[in-house]
């Protein structure tokens, strides 16, 4: 029978339980105690005289903190007890737990009280391959803490359990004898810590200026991140609870990486992807720019820092080139996995030149953009010259390491996301159409840093230059004359793959379509083979492979729609754009606010409810961004200079909406708008092509 | 990996011809944004064994993209302990220098923002080439 899971994080440390608080890892299930990508916990089960627990209730106290109010015995058996058991446990330098029994009897009673403990050290990439460890374990048990050891080589990683009160302590837990009079309370605090252990026996953290914060400092910073963050009152409840949801999540998922003791920036999302991604960490930052600015600055220190410098096969690395994963696991560690970090993705480069202008825009931080000038000519040029395989003046991806690299490196990422209308795969390299865009939208805002930032117009002019002649080669090659929209990509031989995909959205936030021919994709955007009614599908139906819980071929993506609805807007299609925000707020409604990472394909009207994807990621960073940037959408809020534009155009079911205090280079202003009953598109109110 | 050099004076040329050429590059763009300094404390052996003696020491100023090398040790604000073995593969683009830390292998204390910098003045790992030579012959 398959339990609720419980989850708490902090930065990429994490717990995954069930609903007792009980650890119990197969070989391929995500539960368990993880840090630095390694589980540091398999098994953490409680008993009572032998007897496993049930839950009662379970608390989400805050994102990094949950508690359990059990009694004795299994579920299915009720009996009533005169036992109760509280498991509170919250997360640091490692997972802290408190262990209260309550004895309810007339009389006193002897329990025997046992946590079992134990660990298989995965790799979170073992979990997710299936791999074998290569390395010996050990279980040293003390009479004052269990030690449990993992060590190949150099490599040593080490759970070590402790207890406030005495302890029996053996290789696979702690047992604790205990009396109980009636109305006596016991308590113990269960510390399992887990370190990385470095050549001179101490974490190989803990000399680093990064410090992980303290207890306390989490639930202040938690208020003072809420504190910070605009204000949003509407007359939909749903919405407020959607975007207070979005806040917490957005905070539990910050990620402090190693080298950058302090700021954080947003990881991937839970279990699997607690980590630096590039793409993942930009997109979200974008989404959340007019919220929580500071994380968009780290995010381009961190992969600023960590941009390319050599080539370098396995990494699938080029000189400029943005990070795509960095991982510090034991596959990293020993390079069986590239992560150290993995460079193949062809879309985070150009998108971190955009985030670059865009977090200029909002915030005029120039010193920033001064300071990252190097990195973002850098990945300027990696556009015009190594991601350019075949020299026509496309971003293309193959690659290098045939073994453990990605073979789609775009954000659809899994092996068949990429197919012809008929269904084939096409060769490589590939170069798909997003990519493209993006390409465009980096040289038309590196040429406003360049003017604005760096005092180079003469490199301002040449990539305006570069654009429009990509703008109009694009234009000539991509667009698929009979079905009227843009091909996915093209394959290697210059041919379209033809099949009619959610790409194409992204090219309207991009700004590369032509007034004409956004009118089309617009309408293929929102009719009935791509828009399932609660959002845009990745892959419309009717493709070959189209298929509605398909990872990537059929999938509506959160995230995927708001970017599409940020194009919608730019375009002028309001209607679009509220009927696209309906559906995702509406979806959010059954997942109490918390978007997941993808929902089936399937038409609304005949579900109902959206169909989670199985194996989906929750919270993920980008479908927690999704209200966000909707939100930044539906009230039509833009930089123009050192003020805010606010035009709202609100789907008439949200009622009124007001935004308060939203941080930018104007300080903080508010933002207000209201649902009407017909929503006009409005003419474009600047040029796509112009100066932003 | 590849394996260990022969011996360790190999490692000691490597280390060293690593090093004296970096106190010979004039300026280094890529470095600009970048101060503060590095001290390497090189162990006998392929990895750091902790609290040992160092046997060779390097001194690493980056200040803007200029670059101050001595041959000595200097207080630092990022301190590398690492064995001569893992150190010149590190050198010679065989060995990522994050993947030695995660393992074990060598011992960093301060600031690992400067290492992270430092990892831009490393080579491309032996044999490879620009990603373009495979689709066009004008870089091959």
């Amino acid at each position: 029978m398959s339990r609720e899971q419980n989850r708490i994080l902090d930065g990429n440390t994490f717990v995954v339980s069930d609903d007792r608080g009980d650890i119990e890892a197969g070989p391929t299930a995500v539960v368990g105690l993880f840090s630095i990508d390694t589980r540091f916990l398999s098994t953490w089960v409680l008993t009572i005289n032998g007897e496993r627990t049930s839950a009662l209730s379970v608390d989400d106290l805050q994102y990094y903190e949950a508690r359990f109010f059990l009694v004795p015995g299994v579920a299915g058996q009720y009996v009533d007890s005169k036992l109760s058991i509280i498991r509170q446990r919250s997360l640091g330098i490692g997972l802290f737990e408190d262990l209260t029994l309550l004895n309810h009897n007339e009389v006193g009673v002897d329990l025997t009280v046992r946590m079992q403990a134990t660990s298989d050290f995965a790799d979170i990439f073992e979990i997710k391959n299936e791999l074998t460890k290569k390395g010996k374990y050990y279980a040293e048990p003390r009479d004052d803490r269990l030690r449990l050891g993992y060590e190949r080589d150099t490599f040593r990683r080490e759970t070590i359990i402790t207890s406030s009160v005495p302890a029996a302590f053996d290789p696979q837990g702690i047992t604790f004898q205990i009396h109980l009079e009636p109305g006596e309370k016991w308590h113990t605090t269960l510390t399992v810590s887990a370190v990385a252990v470095g050549p001179d026996g101490q974490d190989l953290r803990l000399g680093l200026s990064s410090q992980s914060r303290e207890k306390g400092d989490l639930a202040v910073d938690l208020n003072q991140w809420l504190t910070r963050a605009p204000t949003l009152n509407s007359d939909s409840r749903s919405l407020v609870e959607t975007y207070k949801r979005s806040l917490v999540d957005l905070a539990a998922l910050r990620f402090p990486p190693l080298s950058l003791g302090g700021p954080a920036l947003p990881a991937a999302g839970l279990p699997w992807f607690m980590a630096v991604f590039g793409r993942d960490s930009i997109l979200t930052s974008l989404q959340s720019l007019p919220f929580t600015p500071e994380l968009a600055a780290t995010t381009l220190r961190v992969l600023g820092l960590t941009q390319g410098s050599r080539f370098d096969d396995f990494r699938d690395e080029d000189p400029g080139r943005i990070v795509h994963e960095l991982r510090y696991g034991e596959s990293a560690a020993f390079e069986e996995q590239p992560h150290s970090p993995y460079y193949g993705t062809a879309d985070a480069t150009p998108l971190f030149v955009i985030l670059l202008d865009e977090y200029e825009r909002w915030t005029g931080d120039l010193d920033l953009v001064r300071y990252l000038e190097f990195e973002a000519r850098a990945a300027l040029d990696w556009i015009e010259t190594y991601a350019d395989l075949l020299g026509n003046g496309y971003i293309w991806y193959e690659r290098r390491n045939q073994d453990t690299g990605l073979e789609n490196q775009c954000w659809k990422d899994s092996w068949d996301s990429i197919s012809y209308h008929d269904g084939r795969l096409p060769g490589f390299p590939r170069a798909t159409c997003e990519l493209q865009g993006y390409a465009y939208d980096a040289k038309l805002r590196g040429a406003r840093l360049a003017r604005r930032a760096w005092n180079d117009p003469g490199y301002a002019e040449r990539l305006e230059k570069e654009a429009a002649d990509l703008r109009e080669r694009f234009n000539r090659d991509f667009w698929v004359e009979k079905g009227q929209f843009y091909a996915l990509a093209l394959d290697a031989d210059g041919q379209q793959v033809d099949a009619l995909s959610s790409n194409m959205g992204h090219l309207l936030w991009s700004g590369i379509v032509p007034q004409d021919r956004a009118t089309k994709v617009a309408e293929h955007l929102v009719g009935p083979r791509l828009f399932s009614g609660w959002g845009v599908r990745t892959l419309a139906v009717g493709e070959g492979r189209y298929n509605p819980i398909g990872y990537h071929v059929g999938t509506v993506w959160p995230f995927d729609n708001s970017f599409i609805a940020w194009g919608l807007q730019r375009y002028g299609f309001r209607e679009e754009v509220a009927k696209i925000a309906t559906g995702i707020f509406d979806a959010a409604n059954y997942f109490q606010g918390r978007l997941p990472e993808a929902f089936g394909g399937y038409p609304r009207e005949l579900t109902k409810y959206p169909v989670q994807y199985p194996t989906a990621c929750s919270p993920q960073a980008w479908s927690t961004g999704t209200p966000l940037l909707l939100l930044r959408t539906l009230l039509g809020l833009d930089p123009h200079g050192d003020h805010l534009v606010v035009d709202p155009a609100l789907p008439p079911d949200l009622g009124r909406m007001e935004l308060l205090d939203i941080p930018g280079r104007w300080g903080r202003v508010d933002a207000f708008g209201r649902g009407r009953a017909t929503l006009h598109s409005k003419e474009v109110e600047r040029s796509p092509d112009g100066e932003r | 990996m590849p394996d260990y050099p022969a011996t360790h004076e190999a490692a000691r040329v490597t280390i060293a011809d690593f090093f004296e050429q970096l106190g010979h590059r004039e300026h280094e763009v890529r470095l600009e944004g970048v101060r503060g300094s590095i001290q390497f404390e090189i162990e006998r052996g392929d990895k750091a064994a902790g609290g040992g003696q160092p046997v060779d020491t390097w001194f690493l100023r980056l200040d803007r993209g200029d670059i101050e090398v001595a041959h000595e040790r200097r207080p630092a604000d990022c301190v590398v302990r690492t064995g001569e073995g893992a150190l010149a593969r590190i050198a010679r683009g065989e060995e990522n220098a994050i993947a030695s830390l995660l393992r074990g292998a060598a011992l960093v204390e301060g600031n690992l923002y400067l290492l992270v910098s430092f990892e831009r003045l490393l080579p491309s790992p032996p044999g490879t080439r620009d990603p373009r030579a495979r689709y066009q012959e004008a870089f091959r």
